[in-house]
Formats: C-alpha cells, sequence, structure tokens
C-alpha cells in the first residue's frame, strides 16, 4: 500500500500539469480580452468595423461580427456537405464494402486525417479554389443566381463557400471516425435483429442509423468544432474581407483567420490584442460548448 | 424489380459514390503536393534545400529542432500523465486530467500559440524556438495522453496479476510489465504526436518569429518551421516563393507519410 502512495504522488504532478494548462487557458484568454470588452462592449460583437488607430480607443472601432458570421457559415457548410458523405463512409467501411476496399477507404480517411493543415490551405488556394471558380462558381451562379446565396457574381475562388468545401474535406475523416465509433457500438443483437425481420440493405442502414441519432449529432458537432477553430487553410482561401453578406461567393473573414492576419499588427495598436484575444475567448467557448455537448451525446448513444 | 429493390440499388449505389467523392480529395492533394513540388525542385534547383537565403534550409532546420524539443517536452508530460490517468483510473484527479486533456484535443491550435505568446514571449521580450515548442508540446500532448492511456488499458488484466503474485510492487508491475507489453502502442502514439507537432501552423504564428535569413543558434532565438513558412511564402506574389512553399509541402508530406506507414506497421504487430 506505501509503495502505491509513492507511485501516486511521483506522477500526480504530471496530471497536475495538464489540469493546469486547461485552467491558464482559460485564465490568460479571459483576462487578456477583459479590457476590450470592457472598452467597446457589446460594440465588439454587434459591428463589423475594423479600423485600427495608434491615436487610442476613441478614434479606433473593432467589430468582431462579420468574422463571427464568416466563421459561422463557413462550418455550417463544412458540415452539411461532410455529413451525408460520413454515414455513407461509415456504412461502406464497416458493412457494405468487401474487406479489401474496407481497408483501402479506412486508409485514405487516416491519411486525410493526418496530412498537415497547411498542405490542405496551399492546395486549396493554388488549385482548388481556381479550379472552383471556373466550372462551379461561375455556372453556379449563370443558373440559380436567382437564389440570394449564389446571386452575387464570383470575381474570385476566394470566398465562404470555398472555405467551407475546404473544411469539409479537412474535418470529415473526424467526423467518420466520431460516428464509426458509435456504429461499432451497436449491439450484435440488433443487427441480427434487424436483419432477421428481412431488412434489405437500404432498411438496415436507416434502423442503423437511427439507432445512432445521438452518436451522429455528436460527429456533426465535433467536425463544426474543428471546423470553427481551423486557422492558417480557411486565411489562405476565405478572401480576409470584414463582409456580411447572404451571398457565399462573396469573400468573407473567420475570427481565427482574422486572429492570424492582424496578430503581427496588433502590438502596435491600443486594445487590438485584447480585441483579438476576446475572438480567442469565443472561439474557446464554440469548442468548449461543442465538445460538451458532443460527449454528452456521446455517453447517451452508449446507454441503449 | 419492384420498388423495394430498386430504392436499395439507387441507396448503395449513392452511399459508394459519396464515399468515393469523399476520399477523391487525398488523391488530388498528394498528386498535386508531389507534381507541384517536384517542379518546383527541378526549376529552382534542388539546392534550395540547403540554401539558406532563399532556400528552405533554415525552415527545415527550424522544424527539426522544434520537433526534437516538443517531442522531448510533450512525451514526457504526456506519458507520465497518460499512466497516472490508466494507472488510477477511479481517484478523482485522474477524472478531471481526463477531461481536462479531451478538451484540449479539441481547443482551436492558434489559441494554444495565444496562451504561450502571453505566458513567455512577451515576458523573455523576444520570440523563440523555445515558445514554439512549448505550444507545438500541448498541441502534441493530448493525442499522445490518448494513445498512451489506450495501450495501456489494452494490456489484459493477468499480466499484472502475475507481477502482483510474484510479490512485485505496483510501480515494478507498471513499469516492468505493463509499459513493457504496452510499448508499440506508446510508440505509434508518440509517433503519432510527432507527426501532428511538425504539421501544425497555427501555434508557432505567435511564438517563433519567422526569423528566416539565417540559422537558429539557439533555443532562445527565433526561427522558422517548414509550415510556417509556407503559409507566408503562399501569400507572397512572387512565383519563387510559391515553389518554396510547394517544395516545402512536398517535404512535409514525405516525412508525413513516412511516419504514417511506420505507425501502420507498429500497429499491425500489437497482440496480446
Amino acid at each position: 500500500m506505501k509503495g502505491d502512495k509513492l507511485l501516486y504522488y511521483s506522477l500526480f504532478p504530471f496530471a497536475a500539469i495538464v489540469i493546469a494548462t486547461f485552467i491558464l487557458l482559460f485564465a490568460v484568454i479571459s483576462y487578456t480580452s477583459a479590457p476590450a470588452i470592457k472598452e467597446y462592449g457589446w460594440k465588439l460583437f454587434t459591428s463589423s468595423a475594423w479600423s485600427p488607430s495608434e491615436m487610442g480607443p476613441e478614434s479606433s472601432k473593432y467589430g468582431l461580427l462579420s468574422p463571427l458570421y464568416g466563421t459561422l457559415v463557413s462550418s455550417i457548410i463544412a458540415v452539411i456537405l461532410a455529413f451525408p458523405v460520413t454515414i455513407s463512409a461509415v456504412l461502406v467501411i464497416e458493412d457494405y464494402a468487401p474487406p479489401r476496399t474496407r481497408d483501402l477507404v479506412g486508409s485514405l480517411i487516416e491519411v486525410m486525417a493526418g496530412l498537415p493543415t497547411i498542405v490542405y490551405g496551399l492546395w486549396g488556394l493554388e488549385i482548388l479554389a481556381p479550379l472552383l471558380k471556373v466550372h462551379v462558381y461561375s455556372p453556379l451562379h449563370q443558373l440559380l443566381g436567382f437564389i440570394p446565396l449564389f446571386s452575387c457574381r464570383p470575381f474570385s475562388g476566394y470566398n465562404i463557400l470555398t472555405a467551407g468545401i475546404l473544411l469539409a474535406i479537412m474535418v470529415l475523416p473526424y467526423m467518420v471516425a466520431v460516428a464509426r465509433d458509435s456504429y461499432r457500438s451497436i449491439p450484435m443483437t440488433y443487427r441480427e435483429a434487424a436483419l432477421a425481420i428481412g431488412a434489405n440493405r437500404y432498411e438496415y442502414a436507416k434502423i442503423m442509423m437511427g439507432m445512432i441519432k445521438p452518436g451522429l449529432i455528436a460527429s456533426a458537432l465535433l467536425g463544426f468544432g474543428r471546423a470553427a477553430g481551423e486557422t492558417v487553410a480557411v486565411a489562405l482561401v476565405i478572401g480576409n474581407v470584414p463582409l456580411i453578406s447572404s451571398c457565399i461567393l462573396k469573400p468573407g473573414y473567420t475570427i481565427s483567420s482574422l486572429i492570424a492576419n492582424q496578430f503581427s499588427m496588433a502590438p502596435l495598436y491600443p486594445y487590438m490584442m485584447n480585441v483579438l484575444f476576446t475572438g480567442g475567448l469565443i472561439l474557446l467557448m464554440i469548442g468548449v460548448i461543442a465538445n460538451t455537448v458532443a460527449v454528452i451525446m456521446i455517453s447517451k448513444s452508449r446507454l441503449r | 424489380m419492384d420498388a423495394r429493390s430498386l430504392k436499395e440499388k439507387i441507396f448503395l449505389v449513392t452511399i459508394f459514390a459519396l464515399t468515393a467523392l469523399g476520399v477523391t480529395p487525398v488523391f488530388y492533394v498528394l498528386a498535386s503536393v508531389i507534381y507541384k513540388g517536384i517542379e518546383a525542385f527541378t526549376r529552382r534547383g534542388i539546392g534550395i534545400i540547403v540554401k539558406v537565403n532563399g532556400g528552405i534550409l533554415p525552415a527545415i532546420m527550424g522544424s527539426f529542432a522544434l520537433s526534437i524539443l516538443s517531442t522531448v517536452i510533450g512525451v514526457v508530460l504526456a506519458f507520465v500523465a497518460g499512466l497516472f490517468v490508466a494507472e488510477f483510473p477511479n481517484s478523482r484527479i485522474s477524472k478531471i486530467t481526463k477531461v481536462a486533456s479531451r478538451s484540449l484535443l479539441e481547443v482551436p491550435t492558434v489559441l494554444l500559440g495565444m496562451l504561450v505568446y502571453i505566458l513567455l514571449v512577451v515576458p523573455t521580450g523576444h520570440f523563440s524556438l523555445l515558445a514554439g515548442a512549448i505550444a507545438l508540446a500541448l498541441v502534441m500532448l493530448p493525442y499522445v495522453m490518448v494513445h498512451v492511456e489506450q495501450a495501456l488499458e489494452s494490456v489484459p488484466q493477468i499480466y499484472r496479476e502475475a507481477g502482483y503474485s510474484i510479490g512485485m510492487s505496483r510501480a515494478q508491475v507498471l513499469f516492468g510489465i505493463t509499459v513493457g507489453i504496452a510499448k508499440r502502442g506508446i510508440a505509434s502514439g508518440i509517433l503519432m504526436g510527432f507527426a501532428k507537432a511538425m504539421g501544425e501552423t497555427a501555434p508557432l504564428l505567435f511564438t517563433i518569429g519567422a526569423a528566416r535569413s539565417s540559422l537558429p543558434c539557439s533555443i532562445m532565438s527565433p526561427g522558422d518551421a517548414v509550415p510556417l513558412m509556407i503559409f507566408q511564402y503562399a501569400q507572397m506574389p512572387q512565383e519563387y516563393y510559391h515553389d518554396l512553399a510547394w517544395a516545402g509541402s512536398l517535404v512535409l508530406v514525405i516525412v508525413f507519410l513516412l511516419v504514417f506507414v511506420i505507425v501502420r506497421k507498429l500497429i499491425k504487430e500489437v497482440k496480446y
């Protein structure tokens, strides 16, 4: 028993560092953003103005509304695009494909998960965006221009939709991993029951997906959280213009790309650093909320 | 064919098509990086890899130093904290640690860079490789921890009991038996953390200072890293810098694929 205590207390400090890091992260980001919130109040979240000035807080204007909008819209597009692919991939990998195809698709998705995000960013900037502009956006605008989403003429491939598409590609492997975990947790007896009543493969899939609904919601939420926090890849393709428009073929901004672009200038202007940390605080909140709800959903799906 | 089986056919075709569509980008990305990377090296000469000014050597050296430093810091932390969580699963501290590490996994990595900026860069007054390495260590910490925990938990209880039965202490069983059996799983976790840290850009934006005109001389001096170089060169108007960015991407992807293959091999051989 004495040896137990010794082991416990010698490993304990390292665990404490992990906890301390998490608390420090919250504390430092909240503390650093406090002056900006005090100075600008709600205007910080309800305006899109971005005109820094060396003169002082009175003459400089900061608003995070447009980046917040861009973050939410691009992440929602990403999840909407990736979700049906996630469900398909889970069914293909877990049940419907022959073993060799299964392994191949599984490995490809693992490679997708591990590729450095900056590589996706460079590819999005130099290859995907120009390609989408010519082959997708221009025809889309001509054919469906009456829908507000596509009503503006695409001047370049760098816009919110491109960011959403690139993010969809990047978060797909995470969403698949989460959904796969809950799919695997379905007890064999349920699967057999579905097959025993003569369900064909479509009906079987429908029943199984119904059973892991909380897991699927968790996968969408975690995907959303990832997409919202992604920084460099988005900064390269979204266009970095603080706009709010119902047209997703217009450039935009996200909180994380704002932070990436403005951070180096921030020390020169009063309060700018604090404003950027406020953006960081919003990201942290989005991440924590998405994660917490997802964890609750996952534990719910385990109870069955 | 009746309506029911027609529905099934359509459904199957749809899910296979969507899955194929979903994995297509990986081929496209890899093909682009290989093609553009090789094109860059042939156009600018293979020499850019060892050139300091106008080459990618400072970034490669910086990434090399960063990955070693951050792996040392991150792995030690993650390994011991993972041991704690796996070995004392019922203690309250270990439950909190688990929640904290899972939450860190979901925190946008750019925030970890901001944290280190306030805690280390502002007090010391300058950017440094050490600051970057600490930020990267925080990025890899939760990844490695999850793998260490899983590897330890997958060791069957009977091996531990065998150790206890011959009078070994808990620490002896842990380090002599459990860790030994789980070492492949732990090693693959460490490698995956290493790959993750190698490819990260956002935490470095505010920590290492992007000093790319000379080689870093100490861990307290500012430096560069391949992902950061790609990010900044991609935004330059000159064709030359885009080539360097693609060349850097090729280097990154090769390192990543190597690690991926090694991890695959390690995991395949794990059988208890």
